[in-house]
């Protein structure tokens, strides 16, 4: 109940402030449309810019100014360059952690009728060692973290959308730099 | 928004511009979505092999020379590159980035259109994203 007061207050405050928020609402029509009807179609389903009454993930967190979108854009930027260095950093920890490696020997049959001796090297982890419980920790922070960014991205706001590319891009280009001998096809969503 | 799979031909995706109303722009979409799809598991497996083509070309030991290595000789070699390689690796990481900013961004668009919840889009992603793994991870062992 206070927060559709809130939103009223604020739409009031679209239409009586100056040009810019006229622009706003003639550049996503369906946007401020939609806001007004209030009981239809809250979430927008298409891109738009705009920088009015934006919900962002918690319910305490909205952006009414180009201040406060600034200083989201960098927030979601930041975060995104956080998750693409959560990424590379379990990678090389993982990498670092692998100590106990299995020797497996099976004999299999080879040209000839000669036996030869197959070898399988296999490399893994305690499951109760520190570096596992450091993993699953770090990968339920990368867990959220991803989530975050999907709910931040659906919100559909074009400034946010660009943050999150932006700040995808510029934590591959620095933590990366160095992980060039990793290369991993496998993992989907990423 | 309704919060379960319909078949529909109405669906807004994405965009403004691009509102599909006739069982024909419906099919039409689900095509371009399809190969959306193709695109996003073909940057996949193309980003990987552009790294080791880069890897290759600069010669920097790539992963598979070093596990060849590892089992007779364990030296750790710094895999960073020294001397007047160091500018093509940095342009060629650069590309990389791009290169990964457009997935990123394509993965995020798939996953936007399938929350319209239209069951046809829903099938061109996941066939579209089944064609391109098919037909990409080839590509990366034809190094």
């Amino acid at each position: 109940m206070d927060h559709s007061h809130h939103m009223e207050m604020s739409h009031m405050d679209h239409n009586t402030t100056t040009a810019p928020a006229h622009h706003h609402s003639a550049t996503s029509a369906s946007h401020s449309h939609d806001e007004s009807m209030d009981h239809m179609m809250m979430m927008p389903m298409t891109f738009y810019f705009g920088f009015r009454n934006v919900e962002l993930l918690f319910s305490g967190l909205v952006i009414n100014t180009a201040g406060e979108m600034a200083g989201a854009f960098v927030a979601v930027f930041l975060l995104a360059v956080f998750y693409e260095g959560l990424k590379i950093g379990r990678e090389s920890l993982l990498r670092k952690s692998q100590v106990s490696i299995r020797y497996n020997s099976m004999p299999v049959p080879g040209p000839n009728g000669t036996t030869l001796m197959e070898t399988h090297k296999t490399v893994g982890q305690q499951m109760l060692s520190f570096p596992h419980l450091l993993q699953t920790v770090l990968h339920i922070i990368q867990v959220v973290v991803s989530y975050f960014l999907m709910l931040i991205f659906m919100t559909y706001n074009g400034y946010l959308c660009i943050a999150v590319a932006a700040g995808a891009g510029t934590g591959y280009f620095f933590f990366s730099w160095k992980k060039a001998v990793v290369v991993d096809i496998t993992e989907h969503c990423h | 928004m309704e919060m379960h799979f319909i078949f529909s031909d109405k669906v807004v995706l994405l965009f403004d511009f691009w509102s599909v109303h006739s069982p024909a722009g419906m099919a039409l979409s689900v095509l371009v979505v399809l190969l959306l799809a193709v695109l996003y598991e073909s940057i996949k497996v193309g980003k990987a092999r552009l790294l080791h083509q880069a890897l290759v070309s600069l010669s920097i030991p790539t992963s598979q020379q070093l596990i060849e290595e590892t089992d007779q000789d364990s030296s750790g070699s710094d895999s960073t590159p020294v001397g007047k390689t160091r500018l093509r690796w940095l342009l060629c990481h650069f590309g990389q980035s791009l290169i990964h900013v457009a997935q990123v961004v394509i993965g995020y668009f798939m996953m936007l259109a399938v929350m319209s919840y239209n069951t046809w889009i829903f099938f061109g992603v996941v066939l579209g994203s089944a064609v391109g793994y098919y037909l990409a991870y080839p590509l990366f062992s034809m190094i």
